[in-house]
């Protein structure tokens, strides 16, 4: 498993880093030829059906073991709906639906959903990359059994969201859109804990990306006659981020090492909380060493910030989870904290 | 960054049956009031008796060689041992350091005749040490120390001083640092040597030092003249830096760094449950994460430690990491006084409170300032 998880990280490595570059990023659309042949070779590669099962035509491999290729991705800062694709696809699968080829996307959230024969109006909610794509997964509670619905979205009310993301992101209303499939959903966890995972995941390899940058600039950007790099302050900062992120790391570990992702359900709040205490350090920190350079569209700095804003608040920000971890623990009256701890 | 990984390692069933098994020991100990939990009681709470019982047990020098006394278990089973006296709060503080640096450091650098006659009384929990590391003019800058040992006839003259020696009092050696020859102009970390002394030796004095709480552990360590034989010297004459450096690490990355006030954290929890229920799952869950997260860590480094590698680096991670989270943890609790008022704890809890809040901020400068620390990251950031 571990050999060929480093073939496929090894070739991800290789055609993203040989398509992906700052001008790409700010043309997210479908008419860029660019990004059309980026996807097309991700695919080849199979990576989109990574975590789907054999019967689906996937490489049927556990949802954890994706996370360092997701992870990649966006160290390598790909503007392309990869851990989406990933994710909706693996629910599908999961809840026995064959998933359709192409990109695909989620609905983070969803309100008012009715359903009325085999149609659906209501609102989706926070809905990454509509633009590159008509497919969309959500989930939703019908007779209070989780359902996992497919549309195909034709021309919907849809509305660029606006928010802190570099990546396109919408909301959408639905009037009477015909369902492609519906099931119960299979899966002993929550939506939002798997989209916390793959957001962590997200935010730890773009901060990685931000640290190499502050160092990479700090080392040649020269003021008061030496490198910013020389000055203690400024090394001090950035031992900070680092910091931030090897415990971020460390968290991620835990999960991308897990035999069975949904008997960690403390971890993964535990993850989500660690990753965007972090996020929010590293987001302040590569600006402020940056400068006035940092803040500009020109230089790669804010893609990554920016997409690192949006992601700690989606699926859960750190008081979501704060929150549930804290609860988790209090009601459990028979523990106390060092045996459930331990 | 991939230099800066910590690994997830599994903790195994034979791992948590030693820790229900240390559990049981510690329960039973609290029955018959052997001890009473304390605050810092790695630092501050030293009982000779506790530790020899530790000692009987198996539970000291754990993974030292049996031709020697120890047990040949793993770092990891230390580590388990470790968190639980420490989470306990049990008397430990007696032998702390040679369980934790000064006996490997023997055991890597001593000749046959030191192991020989050491390793099993630290085992025992019958021989203790103190570090002999600062001096009144070096703190940070250990480099610049000036405690000097000369060469004579069949041995060694050791004089100067050393300062900031935790439970020197109790301690039958310490493992000093010197300089040996001076330092080179271009590198100030040649020509230093790592001593082994003996504390009972005549023209050894140790003076107490109160530290601000008013309590005892402190001292300085008076070095006049003292007659050393030819293997006192510790290693390699003039390698004392890089020996030294390795021993920081010991001492950096274990739990200490992050459980010293456990304790306190506990009763508070057992103590306001009901209320914090009802307002403070948010604040506990943050806490729950950052304390959970480090043990992760720390009980990576303890793998990275049994597999023979060197991680300074990462115990510096542990260690900025661990005396930042026990800070956030006394003054969360500080700030719920608001909703029960202190003098409404219950007068154990208050005592804790108290003591880690005098405590706390001598947390980020034992063992490496948090400046050292961030230094030593920037460092291997290629920043310097």
């Amino acid at each position: 498993m571990n050999e060929e998880l480093g073939i496929i990280l090894e070739t991800t490595s290789k055609i993203l880093n040989k398509h992906v570059n700052h001008k790409l990023r700010q043309n997210i659309d479908n008419n860029n030829s660019d990004l059309i042949n980026l996807w097309s070779e991700i695919e080849q590669l199979g990576l989109p059906k990574i975590a789907v099962k054999d019967k689906f035509n996937g490489s049927s491999l556990p949802l954890s073991t994706t996370l360092p290729i997701i992870k990649l991705s966006n160290n390598i800062g790909a503007p392309i709906p990869l851990s989406e694709t990933i994710l909706s696809n693996y629910i599908l699968s999961e809840s026995d639906i064959n998933p359709p080829s192409g990109i695909i996307t989620y609905a983070i959230d969803v309100k008012n959903l009715k359903i009325i024969g085999n149609e659906i109006s209501g609102e989706l909610i926070s809905v990454p990359y509509l633009n590159l794509t008509d497919k969309i997964v959500f989930i939703t509670e019908i007779e209070k059994t989780k359902t996992v619905i497919l549309i195909k979205n034709s021309g919907e009310d849809k509305e660029l969201k606006k928010n802190f993301l570099s990546e396109p992101r919408y909301n959408l209303k639905l009037n009477k859109c015909k369902i492609l499939d519906i099931k119960p959903i299979n899966l002993r966890i929550n939506f939002k804990h798997l989209g916390a995972i793959v957001r962590s995941a997200q935010m730890i390899g773009s901060m990685e990306k931000i640290l190499d940058l502050c160092i990479d600039y700090c080392s040649q950007r020269k003021q008061f006659g030496r490198a910013l790099s020389k000055f203690q302050a400024i090394q001090h900062q950035i031992s900070e981020m680092a910091i931030e992120l090897s415990a971020s790391s460390a968290a991620l570990s835990t999960i991308t090492n897990s035999d069975d992702l949904y008997k960690n359900k403390k971890d993964i709040a535990i993850l989500k909380i660690r990753a965007g205490a972090a996020a929010g350090k590293v987001i302040a920190i590569s600006h402020q060493v940056h400068g006035a350079i940092g803040f500009t569209q020109e230089y790669e700095l804010a893609y990554f910030t920016r997409n690192l804003n949006s992601w700690r608040n989606d699926f859960g920000n750190e008081s979501y989870w704060e929150d549930l971890l804290g609860k988790d623990f209090l009601e459990n009256n028979n523990q106390n904290l060092w045996e459930y701890l331990t | 960054m991939s230099k800066f990984n910590f690994p997830s390692i599994k903790e195994t069933n034979d791992l948590s049956n030693l820790r229900k098994e240390v559990r049981n020991f510690i329960t039973k100990s609290l029955n018959h009031k052997d001890f009473e939990p304390s605050a810092d009681a790695w630092v501050f709470s030293a009982s000779p008796e506790f530790s020899k019982k530790l000692g009987s047990m198996g539970w000291l020098g754990m993974s030292f060689p049996k031709k020697y006394g120890g047990n040949e278990r793993t770092a990891l089973e230390r580590y388990v041992v470790t968190e639980e006296l420490l989470a306990s709060g049990a008397p430990v503080a007696a032998h702390w350091i040679a369980d934790r640096q000064s006996g490997s450091q023997i055991l890597r650098y001593g000749n046959e005749e030191q192991k020989k006659s050491i390793i099993p009384k630290i085992t025992a929990g019958e021989c203790f040490f103190a570090i002999g590391m600062s001096e009144p003019d070096s703190g940070s800058d250990l480099a610049s120390v000036k405690t000097k040992a000369t060469k004579i006839e069949n041995g060694w003259k050791l004089e100067g001083r050393k300062i900031w020696s935790t439970g020197a009092h109790i301690a039958n050696y310490m493992i000093v640092l010197v300089r040996t020859s001076p330092a080179s102009e271009n590198n100030r970390h040649e020509g230093l040597s790592q001593f082994l002394v003996d504390l009972s030796l005549p023209n050894v004095s140790v003076k107490g030092i109160p530290d601000m709480t008013g309590q005892r552990h402190f001292n300085e360590t008076l070095f006049d003249n003292v007659i050393l034989s030819e293997d006192a010297l510790l290693g390699v004459e003039g390698k004392g830096w890089s020996q030294v450096v390795g021993e920081l690490a010991l001492e950096r990355s274990g739990p200490e760094r992050f459980l010293s006030h456990f304790t306190l954290f506990e009763s508070f929890i057992n103590e306001f449950k009901n209320i914090l229920i009802k307002s403070g799952s948010k604040l506990i869950g943050k806490l729950i994460a950052e304390l959970q997260t480090l043990r992760r860590m720390s009980f990576s480094i303890a793998s990275m430690l049994q597999n023979g590698e060197s991680p300074e680096t990462q115990a510096a991670f542990v260690k900025e990491l661990g005396n930042k989270f026990e800070k956030t943890m006394v003054e969360t609790l500080r700030e719920f006084s608001n909703i029960i008022p202190l003098y409404e704890w219950p007068s154990q809890l208050q005592n804790l409170f108290e003591d880690a809040t005098l405590r706390i901020p001598s947390n980020s400068l034992r063992g490496g300032t948090t400046e050292i620390m961030k230094g030593i990251i920037a460092r291997q950031l290629g920043l310097r």
